[in-house]
C-alpha cells in the first residue's frame, strides 16, 4: 500500500517543487518519475507476495475515497510508471530548445499523478475525479504550444469530446452508488450485475476516453501537442483508461452488453484501421492506429476475456510509445511529421529506424515480438466466444490492416533519401526510445505469467495463432508493396479525414449547441424587455424619473457623506432594545429621506424605501390585530 | 461574549465611524473598511471554531416583546455557518480589490460595510422580523452601490434590481405574517417554525407559493432572473462579487431555511414541479451563458446555472423520505452555495481586473492574453475550471452530491441536468480559447499583469477553491450535522 502511495505522491511532490522553484524542472520531474517507478515495483513485489489492501480516506460524509492495491492495480501501475519514466527521459532531450520547460514538466508530472490515481482508485468518486483530471492534463498538454494555429481548437475539442462522453460515467456512478449504497468499486459492481443501462453508460465514457468511433476525431487533432505527450498520454496511458474502466467493470456486463462492447471495438478497428492506412501524416497515422488497437482491447472484453485486453494494453503501451518516440526524433530531424517530407529519414538515422521498426513489427504481431503474444489471446478469445463467427474475422481484418499500415509507414520512411543533421538532445531521446522499444521486443514471454498473476486464464488456440500470423505477414507484404495504397486509393480522401461527417464535430455538436444557445439568448433578451416594460407600466414609471435617478443617487450619496448625523442617529437608536422604537425609527428615517427626496422632486426611490421599511411595520399591525 | 452579534455589527460600526469621521483621503477610508472587514472575518472564524451542535448553536437572545413572541435572536447551524463565513471572506476580498476606488471613497466603503452587516444578519437571524429587516436592508445598500459606482447604464439596472427584488420581498413578508398567525402560540421565533412547521393544507400551500416567488426572484430561478445579468453588467466589480457571492445565497438560503424547513408539506407536494423548473433553469442559464460574448455577462449567467442545481437538490430533499438521500442533497446544495461564492467571486474579480486594464470585456476583442499576463490568465483558467466542476476544485464535490441526491429521487432529472456540466465546460473553454489562447494582438502586448492588491483579493479565493475541492470534508461535516438531522 505504501508503495502504491509513493506512485501518487512522487509526481505530486515533483509538481510542487517545480512550481515552487521554477528551475531545473526536468530534474524534479525525473526524480518524481523514479519515485513512481520505485513505488510501482515495490507494489508489484508486494502484490506477488499476495498482498492486497484498500485504504479509505477523506472524501464526503459516508462516501470516503479509497485507494486499492491488488495484482491488477499493481500491473497497471507499473505499466504506467515504466512508460512515464522512459518518456520523461526522452522529453529531456525532446524539449531541450523549449523555453517553457517549467510548465511542460509540471503538467507532465501532474498527469503522472492523476493517471496513477485512475489506476489505483478503489472507489468510483476517486476514479471519476482522476478520470477528469487526466482530461485536464490532456487539455493543457495538447494546448502546450497555445500560440500556434489550430492548437487551441484541438485542445478544446479533446476536452469537450471526452467530457461529453464522461457524462456517461457520471450518471453510471450515480446509479452504482445509489443502488449499492457504497462507492467502493468491487461491491457496487457486484450489486449491479446485469444492469444494461449502467453498462452502456460506462461504455460511452470508455468510448470517449479511448477514442472509439464515433469519438475518434479528437485523438487525431491531439497530435498537435509535443510528441512526448502523444507518446505518454495519447497512446500508452490516458487513452487506455477507457479500457481499464471496462476491465474493472466487466463483471457487470450481461451478454447483450458484451455484444455492444465488441461491436464498438470491431467498428473502430475497421474505421480507424483504414484511416491509418490513408494518413499522409506519421503522427496522425499512429493516432488512428491507437484507436484501432484500443478497439482490439474492446473486442477482447466483448469476447469475454478482459485478461486478454489487459495483456494487449500492457504490450501496446510499450509498442506505441516506442513508435511515437521514434516519430518524435524524425520530427525534430526534419521539422515535419508529414510522410512526404520524411522520405528516407530512416536511412539517415538507422539506429532510430531499427528501434522504430522493431516496435512496428511488434505491433503488427510478428513473433517473437510482444504484439504476437498479446494479440493471440484476443484472437483466441474471439474464436471461443459465442460471437466468434462475427468477431474472429473482424480481428483478422484488424491484423491485416495493422500489418499494412505499419509496413506502409516503414516503406515511406525508408525509401528516398534525407539529409542527416545533428539533432539536439539526441542522447536522451535515444535512451528513452531504446527503453520502450526493447520492452516492445522482449516483453512477450512475460505476458502469460502476467495474466496468471492477475488471476485469469489467457485463451490460446493454435489455429487462431497460425491464421493470425499468416494474416499479419500478408498485411505487411501488402503494405510494403504498396498494394493496399492502390486498393485504398478511391477512399483515401475520406479515410485520411477519419471518415468524419461534414465538418466533423463542428457540424455535429458545436453548431447545434451554439444555435440553441443563441435561441436561448434571444428569448432571454425578450424576457428582459418584457420585465422592464412591465415594470414601467406597473409602476407608472415614465422615462423622466428614470433619467433623473442618477442625480438623485448622486445627492443621496452626498447626503450620506455630509449628513452623517442621520446615519449615526439611526444606528445609535438601533441599539436601543425596543421594537416599537426600532420600527418608528425606521419609518422616521425613511420619512426623513423621503423629505429630502421630495424636495428633489423625484419621489420614486423614496416611495420604495418607505414601502420597504413599512413592510416591517405591517407585520406588527397585523400581528397585533390577530391577537 | 456575544461573538455572533459582534461579528454582525462590527462592519456597521465601521460604517458609522466612516460617516462620523469623514476621512478626507481615500486610503484612510479604505484602511478603516479593511480593518472592520478583517475583524468581522476573525469573529466569523471564532464562531466557526466554536462550532455547531445539533439544532441551532451559539444562540444570542434579547427579549423585546415577549407577548408578541418577537425578540432579537441570532444563532447558527450547519446551513448558516458556512454562508456566514463565506460572507465575511467575500466582503474582505471585495474591499481589498476595491482599494483602487478613489471616487467618494468613504461613502463607497460605508455602503459595503452596511451591506455586510445586513447580509450577516440575514443569515444568522432566528427571528422572522429580524430576518425580514436585514433581508430588506441588503437591497437598499446594494441599490446605492450599483447606482453610485456602476457602469454606464447603471440607473436602469439598479432600478430594475431594486424593484424586482423588492417585489420579491413582499410575498416573503406575507409568508412571514402567515407563519406568525399559524403558529400557536403566535411567535416570530424561527426555531419553532423549523421544529414544528405551523401551516398545513391550503394556508401552507399559499405560504409556500409566496416564499417560492420571493426567494425564486432572489436566487434567481427562470423566468424571474432577468434582473441579474443587467445588475451584474452595470455593477462595479466588487459589487458583482457580493451580489453573486452573497446576495444570491440569501435566495437559496431561503429555499432551505424557509421553504424546505417551514413549509415542508406543500414543498413535498410541489417538489416535482420545482425540480422541473430548477432543472430547466440550470440548463437555460448554461445555454444563454454559452451565447454571451461579454465575459461578465457570461459569468453572470452561469450563476443562473449553478443556482439551478442548488434548487434542484433542495427540491429532491423535499421530495424524498429517505434521510440518507436528503442529507446528500442538502450537503451538496449548501456546499454549492459556498463554492459558487468563492469561485464566481474570483471570476468577477478577474474579469473586473481585465476590464480595468483593457477597457472592454468583449472576448472577441481579445486573443492570446496568456502570454503577456500569465497571472491573470492562469488564475482565470483555474477559476473557470473550478466553475465547470473539475474535480479537485470547489464545485465538484458539491455538484456530485447534488446530482447523487437528485438521482436518488428522480434519476431522469439528474441524468438530464448533468448535461449542464458539459455546456459550462464548453462555454468556459470557448472563453479561454478566444480570450487567452492564440497569438497576442499588437493592441494588448503592453497590458500589465495582476498587481498586488489584485493578487491579495484573488489568490485567497483560488486557494479556498482548491481546499474545498481537495478536502471538502471539514466543511461538509459542519453542513452534514444539520443536513442529516433534517426531519422528513
Amino acid at each position: 500500500m505504501i508503495a502504491s502511495l509513493l506512485a501518487i505522491i512522487g509526481p505530486l511532490a515533483a509538481l510542487t517543487l517545480i512550481v515552487a522553484c521554477r528551475r531545473t524542472p526536468a530534474v524534479f520531474a525525473l526524480g518524481g518519475a523514479l519515485v513512481v517507478f520505485g513505488g510501482a515495483v515495490g507494489g508489484l513485489i508486494d502484490a506477488s507476495a499476495g498482498g492486497h489492501a484498500s485504504l479509505a480516506f477523506a472524501g464526503m460524509p459516508d462516501l470516503p475515497l479509497r485507494l486499492q492495491h491488488d495484482s491488477l492495480t499493481a500491473i497497471l501501475s507499473l505499466t504506467v510508471a515504466t512508460v512515464a519514466l522512459l518518456v520523461f527521459v526522452y522529453a529531456v532531450g525532446y524539449m531541450q530548445a523549449e523555453p517553457d520547460k517549467v510548465r511542460f514538466f509540471a503538467e507532465m508530472s501532474f498527469f503522472a499523478a492523476a493517471m496513477q490515481g485512475v489506476v489505483l482508485a478503489g472507489d468510483w468518486i476517486l476514479l471519476l475525479a482522476c478520470w477528469e483530471l487526466i482530461g485536464l492534463a490532456s487539455y493543457l498538454l495538447i494546448g502546450f504550444w497555445y500560440e500556434r494555429p489550430l492548437v487551441p481548437v484541438a485542445a478544446t475539442r479533446a476536452f469537450l469530446t471526452t467530457r461529453g462522453a464522461d457524462l456517461g460515467l457520471y450518471v453510471a456512478v450515480f446509479a452504482l452508488v445509489s443502488t449499492a449504497g457504497t462507492s467502493e468499486v468491487g461491491q457496487s459492481v457486484a450489486a449491479n450485475t446485469g444492469q444494461f443501462a449502467i453498462g452502456m453508460l460506462l461504455l460511452l465514457a470508455a468510448m470517449g476516453k479511448s477514442a472509439q468511433v464515433p469519438f475518434h476525431g479528437w485523438l487525431q487533432d491531439a497530435m498537435l501537442g509535443p510528441t512526448p505527450v502523444s507518446a505518454l498520454l495519447h497512446s500508452a496511458t490516458l487513452v487506455a483508461a477507457g479500457v481499464i474502466l471496462l476491465i474493472r467493470s466487466a463483471p457487470l456486463f450481461s451478454a447483450p452488453m458484451l455484444t455492444a462492447v465488441a461491436a464498438i471495438g470491431g467498428l473502430t478497428i475497421l474505421v480507424t484501421g483504414v484511416t491509418a492506412l490513408a494518413q499522409p501524416d506519421l503522427k496522425r497515422m499512429l493516432a488512428a492506429s491507437t484507436s484501432s488497437q484500443l478497439g482490439f482491447m474492446l473486442i477482447g472484453v466483448g469476447a469475454g476475456s478482459p485478461i486478454a485486453a489487459l495483456v494487449h494494453l500492457v504490450a501496446h503501451a510499450a509498442m506505441k510509445a516506442a513508435l511515437f518516440l521514434g516519430a518524435g526524433i524524425f520530427q525534430h530531424a526534419l521539422d515535419s511529421t508529414v510522410f512526404a517530407e520524411l522520405r528516407g529519414v530512416g536511412r539517415a538515422y538507422p539506429r532510430v529506424f531499427i528501434l522504430f521498426a522493431l516496435a512496428g513489427l511488434a505491433l503488427a504481431g510478428v513473433p517473437p515480438l510482444a504484439g504476437f503474444w498479446s494479440k493471440d489471446p484476443i484472437e483466441a478469445a474471439t474464436m471461443e466466444s459465442p460471437l466468434g463467427a462475427f468477431l474472429f474475422p473482424l480481428a483478422l481484418v484488424g491484423l491485416l490492416l495493422t500489418g499494412a499500415y505499419v509496413a506502409r509507414a516503414l516503406r515511406l520512411l525508408w525509401q528516398g533519401s534525407a539529409q542527416r543533421r545533428p539533432v539536439p538532445g539526441m542522447a536522451w531521446m535515444l535512451v528513452g526510445l531504446a527503453g520502450v522499444s526493447l520492452l516492445a521486443t522482449f516483453l512477450g514471454p512475460a505476458l502469460v505469467p502476467t495474466a496468471q498473476f492477475v488471476g485469469g486464464r489467457l485463451p490460446t488456440n493454435v489455429s487462431s495463432q497460425l491464421l493470425g500470423f499468416g494474416t499479419a505477414v500478408l498485411g505487411l507484404l501488402a503494405g510494403w508493396s504498396g498494394f493496399t495504397d492502390r486498393l485504398a486509393a478511391p477512399i483515401a480522401s475520406p479515410a485520411a479525414r477519419g471518415f468524419r461527417v461534414g465538418d466533423g464535430w463542428i457540424d455535429v455538436a458545436v453548431r447545434p449547441a451554439l444555435a440553441l444557445a443563441r435561441a436561448a439568448d434571444r428569448l432571454d433578451l425578450s424576457l428582459y424587455d418584457t420585465s422592464v416594460s412591465a415594470g414601467r407600466i406597473g409602476l407608472g414609471l415614465a422615462t423622466g424619473p428614470l433619467a433623473r435617478a442618477d442625480a438623485l443617487v448622486e445627492r443621496l450619496v452626498l447626503a450620506v457623506g455630509s449628513d452623517g448625523l442621520l446615519l449615526a442617529r439611526a444606528s445609535r437608536r438601533f441599539d436601543e432594545v425596543d421594537l416599537d422604537g426600532l420600527i418608528g425609527q425606521l419609518v422616521r428615517a425613511t420619512q426623513l429621506l423621503g423629505e429630502r427626496v421630495r424636495r428633489l422632486q423625484t419621489g420614486f426611490v423614496s416611495r420604495e424605501l418607505l414601502l420597504a421599511a413599512s413592510g416591517a411595520a405591517v407585520i406588527l399591525v397585523l400581528a397585533l390585530a390577530a391577537r | 461574549m456575544p461573538l455572533l452579534s459582534l461579528t454582525v455589527f462590527v462592519p456597521l460600526l465601521g460604517a458609522v465611524l466612516l460617516v462620523l469621521l469623514r476621512p478626507s483621503n481615500a486610503r484612510a477610508a479604505h484602511r478603516l473598511g479593511l480593518a472592520a472587514a478583517c475583524l468581522s472575518l476573525l469573529g466569523a472564524v471564532g464562531v466557526g471554531l466554536r462550532g455547531v451542535g445539533p439544532g441551532f448553536s451559539q444562540v444570542e437572545e434579547i427579549d423585546w416583546i415577549p407577548s408578541l413572541g418577537s425578540a432579537y435572536r441570532v444563532g447558527v447551524d450547519g446551513i448558516s455557518l458556512p454562508l456566514f463565513l463565506l460572507t465575511t471572506v467575500l466582503f474582505l476580498v471585495s474591499l481589498v480589490f476595491s482599494t483602487r476606488v478613489t471616487d467618494r471613497t468613504p461613502a463607497y466603503v460605508a455602503f459595503f460595510l452596511m451591506l455586510e452587516t445586513t447580509c450577516l444578519g440575514a443569515f444568522v437571524a432566528l427571528d422572522l422580523v429580524l430576518f425580514y429587516v436585514f433581508f430588506e436592508l441588503t437591497l437598499v445598500a446594494m441599490y446605492f452601490i450599483i447606482a453610485g459606482w456602476g457602469h454606464e447604464d447603471r440607473q436602469r439596472a439598479a432600478l430594475l434590481f431594486f424593484l424586482y427584488t423588492l417585489l420579491g420581498s413582499l410575498p416573503i413578508l406575507l409568508g412571514i405574517i402567515a407563519l406568525y398567525l399559524g403558529a400557536d402560540p403566535h411567535t416570530f421565533d424561527m426555531r419553532q417554525m423549523v421544529a414544528s412547521p405551523p401551516l398545513a393544507g391550503f394556508a401552507g400551500a399559499l405560504t409556500f407559493v409566496a416564499f417560492l416567488l420571493g426567494f425564486g426572484i432572489k436566487t434567481p430561478v427562470f423566468p424571474l432572473h432577468t434582473w441579474l445579468p443587467a445588475a451584474h453588467v452595470e455593477a462595479p466589480t466588487a459589487g458583482s462579487v457580493v451580489l453573486a457571492g452573497v446576495l444570491l445565497k440569501l435566495g437559496t438560503y431561503g429555499f432551505v431555511r424557509f421553504i424546505l424547513q417551514m413549509t415542508p408539506e406543500a414543498f413535498r407536494a410541489a417538489a416535482p414541479w420545482v425540480a422541473t423548473l430548477a432543472s430547466f433553469s440550470a440548463l437555460y442559464g448554461a445555454f444563454v451563458a454559452l451565447a454571451q460574448t461579454d465575459l461578465k455577462r457570461l459569468v453572470a449567467y452561469t450563476s443562473v446555472n449553478h443556482m439551478g442545481y442548488v434548487v434542484l437538490a433542495v427540491a429532491a430533499a423535499a421530495a424524498t423520505t429517505e434521510p440518507r438521500v436528503r442529507a446528500v442533497a442538502i450537503d451538496g446544495a449548501v456546499l454549492q452555495m459556498v463554492s459558487h461564492g468563492v469561485v464566481t467571486g474570483a471570476l468577477f474579480l478577474l474579469v473586473g481586473a481585465l476590464q480595468d486594464r483593457a477597457g472592454t470585456r468583449e472576448m472577441g476583442a481579445f486573443g492570446g492574453l496568456l502570454r503577456g499576463m500569465p497571472l491573470l490568465g492562469w488564475a482565470f483558467i483555474v477559476a473557470a475550471f473550478a466553475s465547470l466542476g473539475l474535480p479537485g476544485l470547489a464545485h465538484f464535490p458539491a455538484e456530485f452530491q447534488i446530482f447523487l441526491g437528485t438521482f436518488g429521487v428522480w434519476p431522469l432529472a439528474a441524468a438530464i441536468t448533468v448535461i449542464g456540466i458539459l455546456v459550462t465546460a464548453g462555454l468556459y473553454l470557448r472563453a479561454i480559447q478566444i480570450t487567452f489562447l492564440g497569438e497576442v494582438g499588437e493592441r494588448w502586448r503592453a497590458l500589465p499583469d495582476l498587481g498586488r492588491a489584485d493578487l491579495w483579493a484573488v489568490m485567497p479565493l483560488l486557494a479556498m477553491a482548491l481546499m474545498i475541492g481537495v478536502a471538502p470534508g471539514s466543511l461538509l461535516n459542519v453542513i452534514h450535522r444539520t443536513a442529516s438531522s433534517l426531519g422528513p
